[in-house]
């Protein structure tokens, strides 16, 4: 029984070594406001990446929120359905918007 | 009409002209750091923490050797694997090669040379915030650069262990970060064999330390002089082919107009491009803080960093009129041509008022910094490098 813990000793030092790095990423959110329409940001945009990216392009207009809508579509894949789609700009418009 | 209705036509007109054209003024300086710190890192500018993309504040760039944990961070793919069992990570070098190789990290550290070299990494978008209009991207400000001294062995030494055959053309390089699904487009980049050189290294170490996670721990590639976009974080893969593999981070992103002003307008995209890879001559004032009070009398101290793509930095000089005439600026010493290089420029100033603070930096090939708004805008938002500007206010 002795010789058993002494390899159990023995094998966790080396795990210990051979695991060098424990990354623990921290829990942030960035919370966009919620409206109805929150579960169809929820849908399309979260598969890849936080709102930040939408706050961090502040206010735009709505042909520069399209082009992202759709670059985000035809390029990086979202989900987004053409009733998705009217949905997220309206979105986009409403908090991020601006005319010009 | 008179000169108030004159002065507000013009603006009217201005900005109806730079709707159409695209416009360049300083970046934002800004923002705020974040409360929350990552992995390894002191808190910094916080865009987004999925992919986690970090900003180094702006009074950090006061040295010429900016610290790990305050190193700037930007991924492209949100899922990014921990590699805790770094006895189980290899670097795969395969295609166009006599003897394929896997190498663990233990492999790289004792059979190649060390080798090291201190160096700019500058992301592409650096300074982003400039353009006008918003060019897609993260908006940042100056901070998405840095300079480490990195360790590890020379890209050369690994290829010629795994010989290239005569079809070998193109080096794909690919790294650990992931996209959610296999159909969008992942993070890889590609080098033509005829840009290698003896400075491109597989690094392991940053500053003497393990390279930081959220930096590309355990490997990363270093291509002194060249934007960040092509420094593949998380290094584990080399693939050696004889045709170019069409990407779309090579093809559609980081790519600037291919034309004399490397410029365009925003409604016409120019048609002829080219990826991003030298970067040019640039500096920033760290110190003191844009809009900073002091009172009349006292002394200041300017403080930055200048580099550019590997000529090295002859002189930076800075201007207190506008740009009318110019001042040179004690240079710190050089630790490399690719490396930061420090200045420093004591004043004090007398007169109350706002004073206009300009610098400019020139490397040795003779170039030159141009004013913000004598560079052209181009769709992605690359390769800002103009004059710094602060404005104090002295009381």
């Amino acid at each position: 029984m002795k010789k058993f813990f002494l390899v159990f000793a023995l094998l966790g030092t080396l795990q210990a070594k051979t695991y060098t790095k424990d990354v623990v990423m921290p829990n942030m959110s960035f919370s966009i406001p919620v409206d109805k329409n929150i579960i169809v940001m929820q849908r399309n945009c979260q598969w890849c990446h936080s709102y930040g990216y939408i706050i961090n392009m502040g206010k735009q207009n709505e042909a520069f929120w399209r082009h992202i809508v759709h670059k985000m579509r035809d390029t990086f894949k979202a989900p987004i359905s053409e009733q998705d789609e009217k949905i997220v700009l309206e979105y986009l418009m409403k908090y991020f918007g601006k005319q010009d | 009409m008179n000169r108030r209705h004159f002065l507000r036509f013009s603006a009217v007109a201005a900005t109806s002209l730079y709707a159409s054209q695209g416009f360049v003024t300083q970046p934002k300086d800004d923002q705020t750091v974040s409360e929350v710190a990552f992995a390894e890192k002191k808190p910094l500018i916080t865009y987004s923490n999925r992919p986690p993309l970090l900003e180094t504040p702006i009074e950090y760039f006061d040295r010429a050797v900016t610290p790990n944990e305050l190193f700037f961070v930007r991924w492209h793919m949100p899922i990014i694997p921990t590699v805790k069992w770094i006895d189980g990570f290899h670097l795969s070098v395969q295609g166009e090669v006599e003897n394929s190789l896997f190498l663990s990290m233990k492999n790289l550290k004792n059979d190649f040379t060390p080798v090291e070299i201190t160096a700019v990494v500058q992301c592409g978008g650096n300074s982003r915030s400039a353009f006008h209009p918003t060019p897609v991207g993260i908006q940042w400000g100056n901070g998405a650069m840095g300079c480490a001294k990195f360790k590890g062995v020379r890209l050369k030494e690994i290829l010629e262990k795994a010989k290239l055959t005569d079809n070998a053309k193109w080096l794909l390089f690919g790294g650990g970060d992931k996209p959610v699904k296999a159909d969008i487009p992942d993070f890889q980049r590609e080098l033509s064999i005829h840009e290698l050189r003896d400075d491109i290294i597989v690094a392991y170490e940053q500053n003497g330390e393990d390279i930081p996670f959220l930096n590309g721990y355990p490997l990363r590639l270093i291509i002194p002089g060249y934007f960040a976009d092509s420094w593949v974080k998380q290094l584990d893969s080399i693939t050696v082919t004889k045709e170019y593999t069409p990407s779309f981070f090579m093809d559609v992103a980081y790519r600037m107009p291919k034309n004399g002003c490397r410029c365009e307008e925003p409604q016409k995209k120019v048609k002829e491009s080219e990826p991003l890879s030298w970067m040019e001559v640039k500096s920033v004032i760290a110190k003191p803080k844009n809009h900073a009070k002091y009172k009349a009398g006292s002394n200041i101290q300017i403080k930055g960093v200048a580099f550019d793509g590997g000529s090295g930095i002859a002189k930076v000089e800075i201007s207190l009129d506008g740009g009318a005439s110019w001042k040179e600026t004690n240079l710190g010493k050089e630790l490399g041509k690719y490396a930061f290089r420090v200045f420093t420029y004591n004043l004090k100033p007398l007169n109350k008022g706002k004073l206009t603070i300009m610098a400019r930096a020139t490397n040795n090939k003779g170039q030159t910094q141009p004013f913000a708004h004598e560079i052209g805008w181009n769709h992605g938002g690359y390769a800002y490098n103009g004059i710094d500007t602060i404005e104090l206010e002295i009381v």
